[in-house]
């Protein structure tokens, strides 16, 4: 919405308060994806300088923070970063733009599933081949739940949330404790290089990557603050959590051993407490997905029925089954996602996710800086959050979040002595199909759209003379119409 | 701008058409709210009961604790109502502005799609 501002006066019965809001961001943002994301971490920055790229990482994400605060207090809407592009640069830009962000939610939710199928088939001492069949049981049953409209309970969403939060932390601060050692050489990011240093604080970015989607939620939120405050105290959880995370996997494994493995959380869970830790690490993992499937689905599911709903995709898109629930649009997201996930089973590339998946979210970084920098002048409305010297640091954030987008658009962690032009070639790829899609296509779809309304539908509405000031007013019934 | 009277027929004609619809009621059969409406342009006020996807009354002022708020002026709630245009391009556009869930927004558009799948 716009404003948002001209509301009824009383209080929504299930208004979001500021935990739910929190637990929301903080579990859209920690993913099963995340312990790969420490991996890539290390991978540019060795040992404890981890910690300092995640410490950076998450002050460069506080000043996303206050940028989203500002965006979503001039509209609070569901319509989230799709509404603020299209304020500041057209509604087509916006949505091929947000086409391609979409596209790390089928990533996301694909290497969930990968990555709970890979831990599972490794406790069970399962053949390598089965993993491929967890995943396409994980996705089934996120499937079938999103079609028959189970949702989590919010309060189950934040237990779930501050369960692998704390989980991770608890196991963390045991592994340091079985270890003894202090960090070391905590300040040495670019011992690798400049621009490894740089990398590396890019992949940091991506620990805290979708917490911002929690603006989508602004519509339910208690007031606009509530946004505002989870905006800023999520970051501060993941970084509390991925930096004990990270030290722990510095202190009791070695990088050869995690660096090319699918499940290192499995491995330094049984390296800290044994089976026991495999078994912790395990079933975080997979509460993690309850999250992801959840979030995920919900969040890009109902962005596709509202794109086809104004007339942007194909109107079956917005089709909706008996619990009212968009189907093709849910059955399309776990088919790309199964189809992503089987190439990355085949290839053994999961680490390309995290670099296709840091660069996309480095990337909307910056085009919500350079948003916010184009409607401070547009915009002179008071809005409830007001960025601190919001011009220069808008400014400050587009050019290093797209110096973050051309780290980790470049890289490969898999081996990060060496430069890749592939995550960079897949979401150039995407979004030229994004953006040819909006160009060529999307037009002939309204104009269709149109042509039906005008040909199919006359106004239903009946027309009524215009009553003057001074004229008696017309009838006004004072009680409900329901017998009308 | 719309007055009342104009409203009530919009919201009488809207009510039979969800209510009849066996689609829509199944589909909605566990969606109980109550939706407050304002007026942006006349200060008029109206509110919304639904109960397991039937409308049960709509009366004029807020009655009860809201799960939907939705303002806008009284002509586009007189276009929505009748059908005449489709809510989800005006929310976008930030025309009507809506405070509830994200599920409860697309189930109220997804009243005025069913009933009017051109609209």
């Amino acid at each position: 919405m716009s404003s948002g501002d001209a509301q009824s006066g009383a209080a929504l019965r299930r208004a979001v308060g500021t935990a739910t809001a929190t637990a929301t961001s903080a579990g859209l943002a920690f993913a099963a994806i995340d312990y790969l994301g420490v991996i890539s971490v290390l991978a540019y920055a060795p040992g404890a300088a981890a910690v300092t790229a995640i410490l950076i990482g998450g002050l460069l994400v506080l000043l996303i923070a206050g940028i989203f605060s500002e965006l979503n207090g001039l509209y609070p809407t569901a319509a989230g970063i799709r509404m603020y592009l299209g304020r500041a640069i057209g509604t087509r830009p916006a949505l091929s733009v947000t086409f391609t962000y979409m596209s790390t939610v089928v990533l996301v939710i694909a290497a969930d599933a990968f990555l709970i199928g890979a831990a599972a088939r490794h406790v069970l001492h399962e053949p390598a081949g089965l993993t491929y069949v967890w995943i396409v049981i994980l996705l089934a049953l996120a499937l079938a739940a999103n079609l028959r409209g189970v949702r989590l309970a919010g309060w189950v969403q934040t237990s779930v949330t501050y369960t692998v939060l704390t989980g991770t932390a608890i196991l963390s601060i045991i592994a340091l404790a079985h270890s003894g050692r202090a960090p070391h050489r905590p300040l040495e990011l670019f011992g690798k290089g400049a621009f490894s240093g740089v990398q590396a604080v890019a992949f940091a970015l991506f620990l805290y990557a979708a917490f911002e989607w929690v603006t989508t939620t602004a519509e339910e939120a208690r007031t606009p603050r509530v946004i505002t405050r989870a905006l800023f105290i999520a970051p501060i959880l993941i970084w509390g959590v991925c930096t004990l995370f990270a030290l722990a996997m510095t202190h009791l494994t070695s990088f050869a051993a995690i660096h090319h493995s699918s499940y290192p959380q499995l491995l330094l869970g049984s390296a800290a407490l044994g089976t026991l830790g495999e078994a912790w690490m395990l079933a975080l993992t997979i509460l993690t997905a309850l999250n992801t499937f959840n979030g995920g689905f919900l969040v890009a599911s109902r962005f596709i029925y509202a794109a086809a709903r104004e007339g942007h995709l194909p109107r079956e898109l917005a089709s909706l089954n008996v619990n009212a629930v968009p189907w093709l649009a849910v059955a399309s997201l776990a088919g790309v996602s199964a189809l992503v996930a089987a190439l990355v089973f085949a290839t053994g590339e999961w680490l390309l996710l995290v670099s296709v998946g840091a660069a996309i979210e480095a990337a909307i970084y910056a085009l919500g800086a350079l948003s916010l920098l184009i409607l401070r002048r547009r915009e002179t409305r008071e809005r409830p959050f007001r960025l601190i010297a919001g011009r220069p640091l808008a400014a400050l954030g587009v050019v290093v979040f797209s110096a973050m987008f051309l780290a980790t658009a470049l890289s490969d962690p898999k081996h990060p002595s060496r430069l890749s032009p592939l995550p960079l070639a897949i979401i150039l790829t995407v979004t030229a199909a994004s953006a040819g899609y909006m160009t060529l296509f999307a037009p002939r779809l309204q104009a269709a759209a149109a042509a039906r309304a005008r040909v199919g539908k006359p106004k239903r509405r009946p027309q009524r003379a215009l009553v003057g000031p001074d004229e008696p007013d017309a009838q006004t019934p004072a009680t409900g119409i329901a017998d009308a | 701008m719309a007055d009342w009277s104009e409203l009530a027929e919009a919201l009488a004609d809207y009510t039979v058409n969800c209510n009849e619809n066996e689609r829509l009621r199944k589909m909605q059969r566990d969606w109980s709210r109550t939706i407050h409406f304002t007026c942006t342009d006349t200060g008029t006020v109206f509110s919304m009961q639904v109960e397991k996807g039937e409308i049960l009354s709509t009366p004029e002022g807020h009655i009860g604790t809201p799960d939907i708020v939705v303002s806008t002026t009284s002509e586009m709630f007189c276009d929505m109502f009748w059908g005449d245009l489709n809510p989800v391009q005006n929310y976008l556009r930030g025309e009507i502005a809506v405070k509830g869930s994200q599920e409860d927004i697309m189930r109220l558009d997804a009243i005025s799609y069913v009933i009017w799948p051109d609209s």
